[in-house]
């Protein structure tokens, strides 16, 4: 973990991991924990680059940097930066959203992109709700929706560090800053999935209780190049509850 | 029939040279030309005028104009309420609060089911999509004007008679996560329904919905005759009450 990167006069925490192919990953609603193992896994095939967001984990965020738009720009000049010429995109939750964005924008730079149980689009009609809102959920609802296995992966929250305590407040006040409404999609992006003419791999937890597979299947039919993976015994966190699966997927995709 | 009283509450006291200098009497003309005392007295009289309509069996209807002398009733939900605390026995129409300008209808449909409790079940509910001053100067875009009053409408129909717990809107013009609104209005499944409109389309779908067509009047030249018999002649659904 290394802070003090400066991107785009931002003072960014970034997670850098393992030797590779340049795999840039935008975390979801939490920070990436070094200690997880797929990081470990999937740095013996890939340099995985990790930043956390601006406004989460230990990245700063400017007081008018507060909207999607913002993450989106603020990424275009993270790519940039990067020494890479091109570099595979993944995308978590609602990184995945943030992915998706970038990967209309910017697929120049691009030589892939993985959709991990990622938000971003609007899907069923108007009185049905495609993602479930946690910030209108109680917290015990949203762990047993988040996991295939409540008991063995739901955090702990008084087991945590007050820094760790601290950093999850400022994870969750950041997501409602720029998720709140319209709650994690954008109306316009579905339009413009189109665009994203890199291979994609769209990976999905079959008992993911947030936002369901059937929406993965439909984000991924809506991208020219995509193909559309489950990953059984899994919630919204496959990469934490199937670290194994996971990488092999991720592995396979890099290596097609 | 019903007969039914309104009053817009003018303003008929700005000087005729002002009146003749300004561009605009209905958006622009500044609010220093309005004396706060005389529009007191204007609605002491008027809300008195409509109590009296109470006492002989009259009927009364409340509109809605914006920032300018022809009617000082921006604020169309305040003098409903009034009225629904005030009168005792007749209806009362709201012509509308201006749905296509407010930002959010679930706040509407929780005025309109107040005001149907308070007067224990004689409100009316009336739409309206507003003009051109009243998109100025509520920063209404007017292209998507009728996209909005639909949905608008749609989410405070919801509203009003879905009993079951939180419900969630994710629209194109309103979204809104948590809709629950209490108390839910005393008139089941919700008050009737009145529409306001001056071109055929419109028309159509009021009378596809089955509410009361109301015909709005532009002049001479306005190709507003036909209207209710169109409105007649879309198929509709049983009227709710």
């Amino acid at each position: 973990m290394s802070a003090g990167d400066l991107v785009g006069g931002i003072d960014l925490e970034v997670l850098r991991r393992g030797a590779g192919r340049p795999v840039l990953l935008l975390h979801g609603a939490q920070t990436v924990d070094p200690r997880a193992p797929f990081l470990e896994m999937l740095g013996r095939h890939a340099e995985i680059i990790a930043p956390s967001h601006p406004g989460f984990g230990r990245s700063a965020r400017p007081a008018d940097f507060e909207t999607v738009y913002d993450l989106v720009h603020f990424y275009l000049d993270f790519l940039d930066a990067l020494p890479h010429e091109k570099a595979t995109l993944m995308g978590f939750s609602f990184g995945g959203w943030l992915a998706a964005e970038l990967a209309v924008k910017c697929r120049h730079r691009l030589d892939g992109l993985v959709l991990v149980d990622a938000f971003g689009i609007k899907v069923s009609d108007r009185e049905t709700p495609d993602i479930l809102d946690v910030f209108n959920t109680s917290p015990q609802e949203v762990q047993r929706r988040s996991w295939h296995d409540p008991a063995t992966w739901a955090p702990d929250l008084d087991a945590l560090s007050d820094d760790e305590l601290v950093v999850r407040a400022r994870n969750w006040e950041a997501l409602c800053l720029y998720g709140w409404n319209p709650y994690m999609y954008n109306p316009q992006l579905k339009r413009w999935l189109r665009r994203i003419n890199v291979p994609t791999l769209v990976l999905w937890g079959a008992s993911d209780g947030i936002v369901k597979p059937s929406y993965g299947r439909i984000y991924s039919s809506l991208i020219p190049q995509a193909r559309f993976e489950l990953i059984e015994r899994a919630g919204h966190h496959p990469e934490i509850e199937q670290a194994r699966a996971f990488v092999d997927m991720v592995v396979k995709f890099l290596n097609r | 029939m019903d007969a039914w009283w309104q009053c817009e509450v003018p303003y008929p006291f700005v000087p005729q040279e002002v009146l003749n200098a300004t561009d605009s009497v209905r958006a622009s003309l500044p609010n220093r030309y309005c004396d706060p005392k005389v529009a007191a007295d204007l609605f002491e009289e008027v809300i008195d005028e409509f109590l009296l309509c109470d006492d002989l069996g009259l009927n009364v209807l409340a509109v809605e104009h914006h920032a300018g002398i022809n009617s000082l009733l921006g604020a169309n939900p305040l003098l409903v309420g009034i009225l629904a605390r005030q009168t005792r026995h007749v209806r009362l129409l709201s012509l509308g609060t201006l749905i296509s300008l407010r930002k959010d209808p679930v706040r509407v449909a929780e005025e309109y089911a107040t005001a149907d409790v308070i007067s224990r079940g004689r409100l009316e509910i009336g739409f309206v999509k507003s003009g051109g001053t009243e998109m100025a100067s509520n920063n209404a875009n007017p292209v998507n004007n009728i996209e909005r009053y639909w949905e608008a409408i749609d989410l405070i129909k919801k509203a009003l008679s879905h009993h079951d717990g939180p419900f969630s809107w994710e629209g194109k013009h309103f979204t809104h996560r948590h809709v629950n609104i209490w108390p839910r209005p005393w008139q089941q499944p919700h008050p009737r329904m009145w529409s306001a409109t001056g071109d055929p389309e419109t028309a159509a779908e009021v009378g596809r919905r089955g509410m009361v067509h109301v015909l709005v009047l532009r002049g001479p030249r306005a190709p507003s005759a036909p209207m209710p018999r169109i409105a007649r002649r879309a198929p509709r659904p049983a009227c709710p009450r």
